[in-house]
């Protein structure tokens, strides 16, 4: 008995001794968490694991550990983890997310990121004129098309890769009676690439700022630029121009529904398009060999601006304001921003990255379709931000209901549509 | 021996330890308590504390920081007067509760009666119709939205395939149709639930009352409606009960199968509250909690109202 005391006694005093000790590993080591989204993209995955792995080697004793999470499930754990003082140091966002700016959760990055690295037009959004997140992933709304079906249909595409309304009208009744869908689409679980065409089409004809005051409620959608763009586009959803399961497709199957099941002529969505397009096609993505093509949205009559397009900022990082790593949080972000990193996220992701990576010209078997990217691209004026991501909290879940899905789903006029954007969007304002 | 001179002896331990037998028959408070403790602790933690903490809530609304301000009945006034959403929801919710109830209740019965009567292959359709309770929601909400698919789903297949190509419909995608979709989906989900215990309950009937009915001529419809169903009001009225409240908060069905859409025609008020705390630019959950007090009350409104109007004045007597 008297033995077992003292060796419990020495046993304890001895791992007392070993925490207490300077520079053991117990007191030294440093967990960075970091909760993240896109677990099912592969080489997102990789790209930051390795950013990881580089910020573990130039800071012996840190460990970052990412935990995975589908999107809502993260966005409802930190909900309920940050008003508690816990949460992770670094989590992903998305820019629509500005709640977290005001709640005060996430701090400013100014003087934490190497800014120097990141597109400017990307360092966004600015709240009390600070930066709060860093802009990982970018992206145009863009249309995507079948080159063959083109062709086939006899039409061809202008100089400027961009037809007038009147020919996308006729483009897209001669689509449908050749018995081909004209535009493949779903709305089953998104909600916005229903609104694609809707929301550049007023783009177009509003303007960069003027747009901005729609979806911020201080134009009437009942205003007669809005309402000639809603019937043009009404005239298109009467055409057929979509599928007729568009209200259920989801965007997944919109994917194959464009490729072959059972093919249609084009593709609105976003340049994120070809991190699921590249993918081999027994994952989903492209055949091979398959005529892809990019042209501009539709010029629209007497328009402010044929040559906007929508910009993106898609998958963004903050620092959690109750961190006690800082600096080692803001090197995790920094590690994931340099211009190799940047070149690795093209090379590898397929997607648009919002760090600067020079004038490093496109190589690999997907070189083309970057060089017409760029192309596409030349002279364009953006404006930042879908209208989901733009809108909020009744005008967003309206924007999401009705332009995203019953309008152009043909459930809804284009009177009924402005009414019920107005009722959510413009009288809340006023 | 005198029985109560036993009864008041005290035993040969507790006379050791100086006990009488009274004492030593009372269980100690310390005991009781860490017997009780763990629940009652679980129940505080997971039940009562969030409820009253909803309800504080309700009565706040938060700003940046985590700092609150009291807002009194500022926001039920707001969902009861000036939130046509939340009405909207209220009515879906109301038609479905309604038309499923009665629908799986009523279902139920009737399956439950087919196996009482002992069908063919009535072991292997106890089966078959008891599997649905047993899958998840969302396993229920895939199978389901692929039935209902306007393209490869079997439903608008058969449809075509009989000429009646009229009838299809994106039956997810019409506001029309959707929520009826989704009622389909929930009824094929809880039949069976309510068949089991209708099957129990009816094989713990009295035999002799069936007996003497038979006696009687009484034809089996006859049997069904004037005998067997007045004897099965008690299981009635629970499974209508327990049906009801478990409609009135339907949430994982609708979340998967439609989010609420097309056009909010099957938006329910607990889609409505999670949209409001978690989907909204907001960390305020004052509004939410709000809708949710309401909801909660008004569902105990009508439990009550519920039991009242089932409660027999006079028990059976058979």
């Amino acid at each position: 008995m008297k033995s077992h005391i003292l060796s419990s006694a020495f046993a304890t005093v001895f791992l007392v001794a070993v925490g207490l000790l300077p520079g053991s590993p117990a007191h030294a080591d440093v967990t960075i968490s970091v909760w993240s989204h896109e677990a099912d993209q592969p080489a997102k995955v990789a790209f930051r694991e390795l950013a990881a792995r580089s910020v573990e080697r130039a800071h012996p004793g840190t460990h970052v550990k990412i935990t995975w999470y589908e999107l809502s499930a993260m966005n409802a754990a930190l909900r309920t983890a940050l008003p508690a003082g816990q949460g992770p140091d670094v989590f992903y966002l998305e820019p629509d997310q500005t709640d977290y700016i005001t709640s005060g959760y996430i701090l400013p990055l100014d003087n934490l990121i190497n800014w120097n690295e990141i597109q400017s037009w990307a360092r966004g959004p600015r709240v009390e004129g600070k930066t709060w997140m860093m802009p990982q992933e970018a992206y145009t709304v863009e249309l995507y098309y079948n080159k063959a079906v083109l062709q086939k249909l006899g039409f061809t595409l202008p100089s400027n890769a961009q037809f007038t309304q009147n020919q996308f009208l006729a483009l897209v009744r001669k689509c449908r009676a050749a018995g081909i869908t004209p535009i493949a689409e779903g709305v089953g679980d998104r909600p916005f690439p229903g609104a694609y065409l809707v929301g550049e089409s007023l783009l177009h004809k509003l303007g960069l700022g003027d747009y901005g005051r729609l979806l911020h409620g201080q134009i009437s959608f009942h205003d007669s630029r809005v309402m000639a763009v809603m019937n043009w586009v009404k005239q298109l959803v009467d055409a057929g121009a979509y599928p007729k399961n568009f209200m259920t497709l989801k965007l997944g199957e919109s994917h194959s529904y464009f490729y072959q099941k059972p093919g249609a002529l084009m593709f609105p969505v976003g340049s994120w398009f070809i991190g699921r397009a590249f993918a081999p096609a027994s994952q989903g993505g492209m055949p091979a060999g398959f005529p892809l093509g990019i042209m501009q949205y539709p010029a629209i009559d007497k328009a402010a601006c044929n040559e906007c397009k929508t910009i993106g900022i898609g998958a963004s990082f903050a620092i959690n304001a109750a961190t006690k790593h800082r600096d080692l949080a803001a090197a995790f972000l920094n590690t994931m921003s340099t211009p190799e990193m940047g070149q690795r996220w093209i090379n590898t992701v397929y997607e648009q990255s919002a760090v600067r990576t020079g004038d490093v010209p496109f190589t690999g078997p997907y070189a083309s379709y970057f060089a017409e990217l760029q192309e596409r691209q030349k002279g364009e004026k953006y404006f930042l931000g879908l209208p989901v991501v733009d809108t909020e909290d009744q005008c967003r879940d309206a924007w999401a209901q009705v332009m995203n899905a019953a309008f152009p789903g043909g459930l809804v006029t284009a009177d009924r549509a402005a009414t019920l954007m107005d009722e959510a969007c413009y009288r809340r304002s006023h | 021996m005198d029985p109560d001179e036993n009864r008041a002896q005290p035993s040969i331990r507790d006379s050791y330890l100086g006990r009488s037998r009274s004492e030593a028959h009372q269980t100690a408070p310390g005991v009781i308590a860490s017997l009780i403790g763990p629940a009652a602790f679980i129940y505080v933690a997971f039940t009562l504390y969030p409820v009253l903490r909803t309800v504080w809530n309700s009565l706040h609304t938060v700003r940046a920081g985590g700092l609150t301000d009291w807002v009194g009945i500022g926001n039920y006034s707001e969902v009861l007067t000036h939130d046509p959403f939340f009405w909207n929801a209220v009515g879906n919710t109301v038609i479905f509760t309604v038309v499923s109830t009665v629908l799986d209740v009523a279902g139920g019965l009737l399956l439950a009666l087919c196996l009482f009567a002992k069908i063919p292959f009535a072991r292997l359709l106890r089966v078959v119709w008891f599997t649905p309770v047993l899958i998840s929601y969302v396993v229920v909400g895939i199978i389901w939205a692929w039935v209902f698919d306007y393209d490869w789903g079997p439903l608008n297949m058969v449809l075509r395939g009989f000429g009646l190509d009229a009838l299809t419909r994106s039956w997810l995608g019409d506001p029309r149709w959707a929520l009826w979709a989704v009622m389909a989906a929930h009824v094929w989900k809880w039949l069976g639930f309510n068949m089991i215990i209708f099957l129990a309950a009816l094989y713990a009937l009295p035999g002799e009352v069936l007996g003497a009915a038979e006696l009687d001529y009484c034809g089996w419809f006859a049997k069904t409606i004037y005998v067997i169903v007045p004897m099965l009001r008690p299981t009635i009225a629970n499974l209508l009960a327990l049906s009801f409240i478990g409609k009135m908060m339907v949430f994982d069905l609708i979340w998967i199968m439609t989010r609420g859409g097309p056009l909010w025609s099957t938006e329910t008020v607990s889609t409505y509250v999670y949209k409001r705390a978690f989907d909204w630019n907001s960390f305020s959950l004052g509004y939410p909690s709000a809708i949710a007090v309401v909801w909660c009350v008004i569902i105990l409104a009508f439990v009550v109202a519920m039991n009242l109007l089932l409660r027999r004045s006079k028990p059976l007597e058979f």
